[in-house]
C-alpha cells in the first residue's frame, strides 16, 4: 500500500515511535520452567488423545494402516473421501478396497459434502495430543470440511512439546513455505449453550490419527 | 436524553435484582471456574505461565514500532496487504472498498471484538453486504440484535429455551431443548453462508512479527472455514496485538486456553499469512490486515497505564469480577464488559462520558490475580478515578460533598459532633418506619438493603467505658 493511501500509516507509527523511546514498568516474577517435560511422548500423545477426544490408532506397518484406515471409512456413510495427495498416501489408499469415489487434492479442494477427508500432517505434539498441519496437506478446506478428518502420520513426526513443534516449524520453514498452518486439538467443538461440551460445531466430529511405528 | 452513567446505572440496578438472570451467570462462572481450575494443575508453574506471556507481550508492546514493520514487511512479501486505520471509521472504509471492489454480498464473521468496538456490522450492511456471524454464541446474539455479552462467551446469558424460540423465531426451526439439536440446527445454516460468501473477516488472538502472519483461536471450526473458503480474508485487529516470535506461541496458546476456558488448548489454534500460493490447493485470492490505532497510542503514551495493552482478550478478569456476576455484560453499554473495558473503555471512549464505568468497582483486586499477563488492573482504575478528578469532569454535588467531608474530618470536634448527629438521625428516621423510603438519606443504600440499627454512642465512648482509656 503507497503511503498515498494510507497516510495514517505514518502518524500512527510517529505516535508509535515517540511513546515507546521511553521502556514501560516490568513486572518481575519466578521464571522456572513452565511445563513438566514430556518424557514418553507416545504414551502421552495417546494419553491426551484419549482427554481430548481423538481416535489414535497405533499401527506397526503399512498393511495394518491401510487396515486401520479401511475401518474407519467402513463405518461412515456413503459418500466421496477426500485425499491429499502424496505418494504415501497413493500407496496407502490403493490397498484399500472400499469402492467409494476418491478425490484427490491435487483435482482441486474437496466438495462440501465429503463424508471423510485424508491427510498427511507435518506433525504431532504430544504434550497436547495435536496434529500440526499446513497449506501443504490437502489444502486449508483439507483439514476441516468433512465430518471425520483421518490424518496418517509416522513416529519420526511425533514431538514431545509445543517447543519442539514451533522448532520443526522453523527448521523446515513450514511457516515460510505455507500460506496456512494449523494446530489442531480434538475434535470441532463448542460450548456456547449454558457450557454444556458438544462435539461437530463446524470442523469434523471425528479426528482419527493412525500413527505408525514401523 | 440520559447520559451513559444513567444508563449504566438504571441497568446495573435491574440486572442485579433480576435472579433467573443471576442464575444463568452464576452457573456459567462456576463451570467456568471448574474447568480453570483443572486446566491450572496442567501447568508445572502457573505463575512462570503468566510471567513468560508478561514479558512477551512488554516485548511486543514496547517495541511496538519494529515488530510492526517486521511484520507488514513480511505480509507485503507474501502478496498480503496491511492498512493502518487511524479509528474505526478509517477501519471501516477501506473495508467497505475491499467489499465493493471484490463485488462482495455476504461476508461471514469469525469473532472479533475489534469489529464491534468498530461497529463494522453496521456499516458494512449500509451498503448493502449482508453479514453473518459464524460463532455460534455470536450468531445467538446477533439474531437477537445484541452486542455480545462477554468476550468470550457471547450468549453466557441465554439458556437453551431461549436458544430454542429463538431459532424458531428466526430460522423456522423446530423446536428442541437438546442442545447438540440446536448446534445442528445453527451448523446446517451456517454451512449455507460459509459456501456463499465472497469475503471472511476475522479478528486476530496474535499478530507474529518474524512469521507474518495473524493467529486466530477457535473451537468450532467458524474461524477456519471463514478464512478458506471466501475469495477475500480480510484480518481485523488492534496494533497492540503483536508478539515479536512464531514460538512465543508455546506458552500464549495454552495460557490464554487455560485463562479463557479452562482448555489445556484450544481445539483449532490456526495461523495465516497470505492469500493462497502459486501451489496450494485453496485459500483466498486476497489478503488483507487492517491495523487499528483507536486510542491504542494514546494509551502507549502513558506509562502508567501503558500495560493494559498487553490484554490478550482471555475474559479471566471479567468471570472474576463480583461486579460482573451480579449485573451482566450488558449493563457496562460498552464493548469490552468486566475490570478491562472499565479500564479500556474510559480511554477509547473519552474519559468523561464513561469515567463512572471505573468507579463501578469495589476494587477487591480479584481481576489483577487472575490475570495472565500480570495487568494491575485494580490500580489503573483508581488511576482512571484520580485522572476525572483531576479533569474535574465528577459532578459539583460530589465535589462539594468531598469539601464538607474534608471540614468535619479535619477537626476532632465536628467530626465528634457530626457523628453524634448522623446516628441520632438515622435513629430517628429507623423508629419511624422511614428507613428506605424517600425521606431517608440513606436511601441509596438502604433501598435494596437492611441497615444495622445506630448505637446511641459512638465507637469512641464505648471504647472508653470498656477500656478506660482515654
Amino acid at each position: 500500500m503507497a503511503s498515498a493511501e494510507n497516510p495514517s500509516r505514518e502518524r500512527i507509527l510517529g505516535r508509535i515511535r515517540a511513546a515507546v523511546a521511553s521502556k514501560g514498568s516490568h513486572h518481575d516474577g519466578p521464571v522456572g520452567q513452565i511445563f513438566t517435560p514430556v518424557t514418553d511422548p507416545l504414551e502421552r500423545f495417546q494419553k491426551e488423545c484419549v482427554a481430548n477426544i481423538t481416535e489414535c490408532t497405533v499401527t506397526a506397518n503399512t498393511a495394518a494402516s491401510a487396515a486401520a484406515i479401511a475401518g474407519v471409512l467402513a463405518s461412515l456413510p456413503a459418500g466421496e473421501i477426500f485425499v491429499q495427495d502424496a505418494p504415501q498416501l497413493r500407496a496407502l489408499v490403493s490397498g484399500i478396497k472400499d469402492g467409494r469415489p476418491l478425490r484427490w487434492s491435487s483435482e482441486g479442494p474437496p466438495n462440501e459434502a465429503s463424508q471423510a477427508t485424508i491427510t498427511l500432517c507435518e506433525a504431532l505434539v504430544a504434550q497436547t495430543g495435536s496434529v500440526l498441519v499446513s497449506a501443504a496437506n490437502g489444502g486449508r478446506q483439507a483439514t476441516v470440511i468433512a465430518p471425520a478428518h483421518i490424518v496418517f502420520a509416522k513416529l519420526d513426526q511425533l514431538v514431545p512439546d509445543l517447543e519442539a513443534a514451533f522448532a520443526r516449524v522453523y527448521e523446515r520453514g513450514i511457516a515460510s513455505k505455507n500460506s496456512y498452518v494449523c494446530l489442531i486439538t480434538g475434535s470441532s467443538r463448542t460450548a456456547d449453550i449454558e457450557k454444556i461440551l458438544i462435539m461437530g460445531a463446524h470442523g469434523p466430529r471425528r479426528l482419527i490419527v493412525v500413527l505408525q511405528t514401523g | 436524553m440520559s447520559t451513559a452513567a444513567e444508563v449504566f446505572e438504571q441497568k446495573a440496578a435491574e440486572k442485579s435484582a433480576d435472579l433467573v438472570h443471576r442464575g444463568i451467570v452464576r452457573w456459567n462462572i462456576d463451570q467456568y471456574d471448574i474447568g480453570v481450575g483443572k486446566g491450572k494443575t496442567r501447568f508445572a508453574d502457573w505463575e512462570a505461565a503468566r510471567q513468560r506471556c508478561h514479558d512477551i507481550k512488554w516485548e511486543g508492546v514496547n517495541h511496538l514500532d519494529k515488530y510492526l514493520l517486521k511484520f507488514e514487511q513480511k505480509v507485503k512479501e507474501n502478496g498480503g496487504h496491511v492498512f493502518w486505520a487511524e479509528n474505526g471509521e478509517e477501519a471501516r472504509r477501506y473495508i467497505c472498498e475491499v467489499a465493493k471492489r471484490g463485488g462482495v454480498k455476504k461476508v461471514v464473521k469469525s469473532k472479533s471484538m475489534v469489529s464491534e468496538e468498530i461497529h463494522l456490522a453496521q456499516a458494512l450492511e449500509k451498503i448493502g453486504v449482508e453479514v453473518v456471524e459464524t460463532d455460534l454464541g455470536e450468531f445467538i446474539v446477533q439474531l437477537r440484535n445484541e452486542p455480545p455479552y462477554h468476550i468470550v462467551t457471547p450468549a453466557m446469558h441465554l439458556n437453551r429455551k431461549q436458544v430454542s424460540d429463538l431459532f424458531k423465531e428466526k430460522l423456522g426451526s423446530e423446536e428442541t431443548l437438546d442442545p447438540p439439536e440446536l448446534v445442528a440446527i445453527a451448523r446446517r445454516w451456517l454451512r449455507k453462508s460459509f459456501f456463499s460468501a465472497e469475503m471472511g473477516i476475522s479478528g486476530a488472538n496474535f499478530i507474529i512479527a518474524d512469521a507474518g502472519m495473524v493467529t486466530i483461536t477457535t473451537n468450532e471450526g467458524n474461524g477456519r472455514l471463514s478464512t478458506s473458503v471466501p475469495r477475500i480474508h480480510v484480518a481485523l485487529t488492534g496494533i497492540e496485538k503483536v508478539i515479536p516470535r512464531l514460538q512465543d506461541l508455546a506458552t500464549l496458546w495454552p495460557t490464554l486456553a487455560t485463562a479463557g476456558t479452562g482448555q489445556p488448548i484450544t481445539c483449532y489454534n490456526t495461523l495465516m499469512g497470505g492469500a493462497r500460493r502459486p501451489g496450494e490447493v485453496d485459500g483466498p485470492e486476497e489478503f488483507h490486515v487492517v491495523l487499528v490505532d483507536n486510542g491504542r497510542s494514546e494509551l502507549l503514551a502513558d506509562l502508567e497505564q501503558r500495560e493494559v495493552l498487553y490484554c490478550i482478550r482471555c475474559g479471566a478478569c471479567i468471570n472474576a469480577c463480583p461486579v460482573f456476576r451480579n449485573i451482566g455484560g450488558h449493563a457496562y453499554g460498552v464493548t469490552y464488559p468486566g475490570p478491562i473495558g472499565a479500564v479500556l473503555e474510559p480511554r477509547l471512549l473519552g474519559l468523561p462520558e464513561y469515567q463512572h464505568l471505573s468507579f463501578a468497582s469495589s476494587l477487591c483486586g480479584a481481576c489483577t490475580d487472575v490475570c495472565p499477563v500480570h495487568i494491575e488492573l485494580h490500580h489503573h482504575l483508581l488511576q482512571n478515578r484520580r485522572n476525572a478528578i483531576r479533569a474535574g469532569t465528577h459532578p459539583a454535588r460530589e465535589r462539594l460533598g468531598m469539601k464538607v467531608w474534608r471540614w468535619i474530618m479535619s477537626s476532632a470536634r465536628r467530626f465528634r459532633f457530626f457523628g453524634w448527629l448522623g446516628r441520632t438521625a438515622m435513629r430517628v428516621i429507623h423508629g419511624l418506619g422511614l428507613e428506605g423510603t424517600a425521606l431517608d438519606p440513606m436511601r441509596p443504600w438502604t433501598k435494596a438493603r437492611a441497615a444495622p440499627v445506630m448505637p446511641r454512642e459512638s465507637f469512641r465512648a464505648m471504647w472508653r467505658q470498656q477500656n478506660g482509656v482515654r
